[in-house]
């Protein structure tokens, strides 16, 4: 209970306050901004955070990532533009909505759903980082590097239509992070002779170029897109009778979107198909689905907002991110001289707690944002394209550089936005990219040490049952494309 | 019964808009791409052999072009599936050429020249006036053509940028150095 007291303690400062509330400010803006999106926000404000404590520093991300899930329903309800991935279920029936002259509705229900469906996560995320990180404190390399496994291979599953390709996309993630000198016998990889090289690739331009420059690019290519004005709205709270309607789809969508959270690698954009998904499966009113079931908006918002939390859980406990975007956030928590993984609950829980705590606070701001600003917020569409992404590039530009201020990085950036621009056409994902790139360290080192441990015997990986059991997962996982649709047509001969 | 389903199958397939059997084998575009990967695992490969060699017990049994080895493998096998993958997404009724058939625009390329040039000339311009070079020069390259607007933007943006970085955030920042 101390440490839960202590971690909320450390918010109260005002100064922590206001870095919560503009982190939620970006978030909401950069969510409802068709194109930018939160693992690119948090990316490009993570320079930022460099000259700030921990515990401001994390809460300000982990108060954007909330923010920017839901930010993507404003646009995703008034204009029909996603502004986000976890958003595109929303549209489906916000939009029709909208056309029918409920916006407001919509909106307010949207906004609603998400907070319920934060503070769900959040809850369970309170419950379940101490237990994970307990459990996990008795894995030794050998588990560590079944976890690991099993988390790469959940990329498959991530972003994009192509599993093959996300595994592609994180297995040179993984060899990219082999780049620089080796730690165990100090030879230099893939160095080429560079200077630059011999420290490994700075994962923050990376992710910048990966995110920022490849869609900089992207959008270049659609430069006549013009979002239609959107007229005035006013926002409400959903009805009694509404929230009776919503309310079981809310509970499961929150359910779904923190297990969907929970697990490695997969994120928001995954919860929020499969709740509206379920919502529809649920719902009495199945064929007002498509042409504006409230509904329809509860089981995706819920859910995409619910794996927030739940995908904190796996990044705090084991240090293996639950998505794209805590892959980030991990990222920075490596930068500010912490260890993630069960560590971090046992040495310093009051600062997990903060995090609990900031985005908690993030949830309840939101909502005030989204039930008072959705209008303001759903006008930054009309910024042009021809000033938004020149300032995109300045950020990013300046972000790489004052990571180590070496130019180097910037050409980094650039080459990683190019080439996730072309692998982005090609159906290859940047976000298991980013997650091999920062899980690629965990799996050498766990590889190496249990090597060692096993005296070279592969064998041996299998005398440990949780190794097993992350080992039938991976294979399950990355098997279930084929077994899935062959089970499928059984059942269909079958009748 | 089964005449039914075989029919209702057939129909199916003729009303979708990617027709299974007039599929080719192989996806030109991905067997490009799988030789692409390819290649350049086979030219990383070569390069884990040039790696300094250290002795076995130095390296505890797992020598440093282990892993890097393993992972080459691992995308290579994986790279060989790709040129077959489109049948198994077209069962899903997912086209994995529907975002490619257009080619890119010329303007992306334009754009990534123009970017390569700022980052470039940043050694000698210094960091601020590289940002305002680029909030001039991209914006007038995608059509932005309203000066009023533009000139502001180009001095104004940049320098609250310079500002909060190296006046608050303290990061130092490229001197111009051009004479």
């Amino acid at each position: 209970m101390e440490p839960l007291l202590t971690g909320l303690a450390m918010l109260a400062d005002p100064f922590n306050i206001m870095l919560i509330f503009f982190g939620v400010l970006v978030g909401v803006t950069v969510g409802a901004l068709p194109g930018l999106s939160s693992p690119m926000a948090v990316a490009l404000l993570l320079p930022f955070t460099l000259s700030l404590e921990p515990v401001p520093a994390i809460s300000m991300l982990a108060a954007l990532y909330c923010a920017g899930t839901f930010g993507g329903s404003i646009t995703a309800i008034l204009i029909n533009a996603p502004g986000a991935p976890p958003a595109v279920a929303t549209a489906f029936d916000g939009y029709p909505m909208a056309k029918r002259g409920e916006a407001g509705r919509a909106l307010g229900l949207a906004a609603v759903c998400s907070v319920l469906g934060g503070i769900f996560s959040l809850v369970v995320f309170l419950l379940a980082t101490p237990l994970l990180a307990q459990i996990a404190l008795k894995f030794r390399p050998p588990e560590y590097f079944a976890l690991t496994v099993f988390a790469l291979s959940m990329l498959a599953s991530i972003s994009g239509r192509s599993s093959l390709r996300n595994l592609i996309s994180g297995a040179f993630g993984v060899l990219i992070g082999t780049i620089g000198i080796h730690l165990t016998t100090g030879v230099e990889r893939f160095t080429f002779g560079s200077y630059e090289l011999t420290e490994g690739i700075n994962f923050i331009p990376v992710l910048i170029g990966l995110f920022a420059i490849g869609e900089l690019l992207n959008q270049s290519q659609s430069l006549n897109v013009v979002y239609e004005r959107i007229t005035s709205v006013v926002v409400k709270l959903p009805s009694w009778e509404d929230f009776r309607r919503v309310r079981m789809t809310i509970l499961r969508s929150s359910g779904i979107g923190t297990f969907i959270g929970i697990l490695p690698a997969e994120g928001a954009t995954v919860a929020a198909i499969m709740g509206y998904n379920e919502a529809k499966r649920w719902s009495k009113n199945k064929e007002e689905f498509g042409k504006g079931a409230i509904e329809g908006i509860a089981g995706p918002e819920a859910a995409n907002n619910a794996a927030t939390g739940g995908a904190m859980v796996p990044t705090l406990a084991l240090g293996i991110p639950g998505s794209g975007t805590t892959a980030i956030i991990l990222a920075a928590l490596i930068m500010h001289g912490f260890r993630p993984g069960p560590y971090l609950m046992r040495e310093t829980p009051e600062f997990i707690y903060a995090i609990f705590g900031a985005m908690l606070i993030a949830n309840f701001m939101f909502l005030g944002i989204g039930l008072g600003g959705a209008k303001i917020f759903s006008r930054v569409t009309l910024i042009p394209r021809t000033l938004l992404w020149p300032s995109v590039f300045v950020f990013s530009m300046i972000g790489a550089y004052s990571f180590s201020s070496s130019i180097f990085d910037i050409w980094v950036m650039l080459i990683a936005g190019f080439v996730g621009f072309l692998m982005t056409r090609h159906g290859f994902g940047a976000a298991p990219l980013v997650m091999g790139l920062i899980l690629g360290k965990l799996v050498e080192e766990s590889l190496s040490q249990s090597m060692i441990m096993f005296d070279n015997n592969w064998w041996r990986f299998f005398e440990s049952p949780i190794v097993v059991v992350f080992f039938l997962f991976t294979v399950l996982g990355l098997s279930w494309p084929l077994i899935g649709p062959l089970m499928r047509r059984l059942r269909e001969r079958l009748g | 019964m089964s005449e039914r389903r075989e029919t209702s199958r057939a129909d199916a397939n003729e009303r979708s808009p990617f027709r299974l059997s007039r599929l080719p084998v192989i996806n030109l575009t991905d067997l490009w791409l799988c030789l692409i990967i390819l290649a350049a695992c086979i030219g990383l490969y070569v390069a884990t052999m040039n790696f300094e060699k250290v002795s076995d017990m130095f390296a505890q049994d797992v020598p440093p072009e282990f892993f890097p080895r393993l992972l080459l493998w691992t995308i290579g096998i994986l790279a060989l599936l790709l040129p077959f993958e489109h049948i198994h997404l077209r069962r899903r009724n997912e086209d994995i050429d529907e975002h490619r058939t257009v080619s890119i625009k010329p303007i992306s390329f334009v754009t990534v020249v123009l970017l390569a040039l700022v980052v470039a000339s940043m050694k000698f311009l210094g960091t601020w006036l590289a940002m305002t070079l680029v909030c001039l020069a991209l914006p007038l390259l995608w059509g932005e053509r309203r000066l009023i607007v533009l000139v502001p933007y180009a001095v104004v943006f940049p320098g609250l940028v310079a500002l909060l970085f190296a006046g608050v955030l303290k990061v130092h920042l490229e001197p111009f150095q051009l004479w």
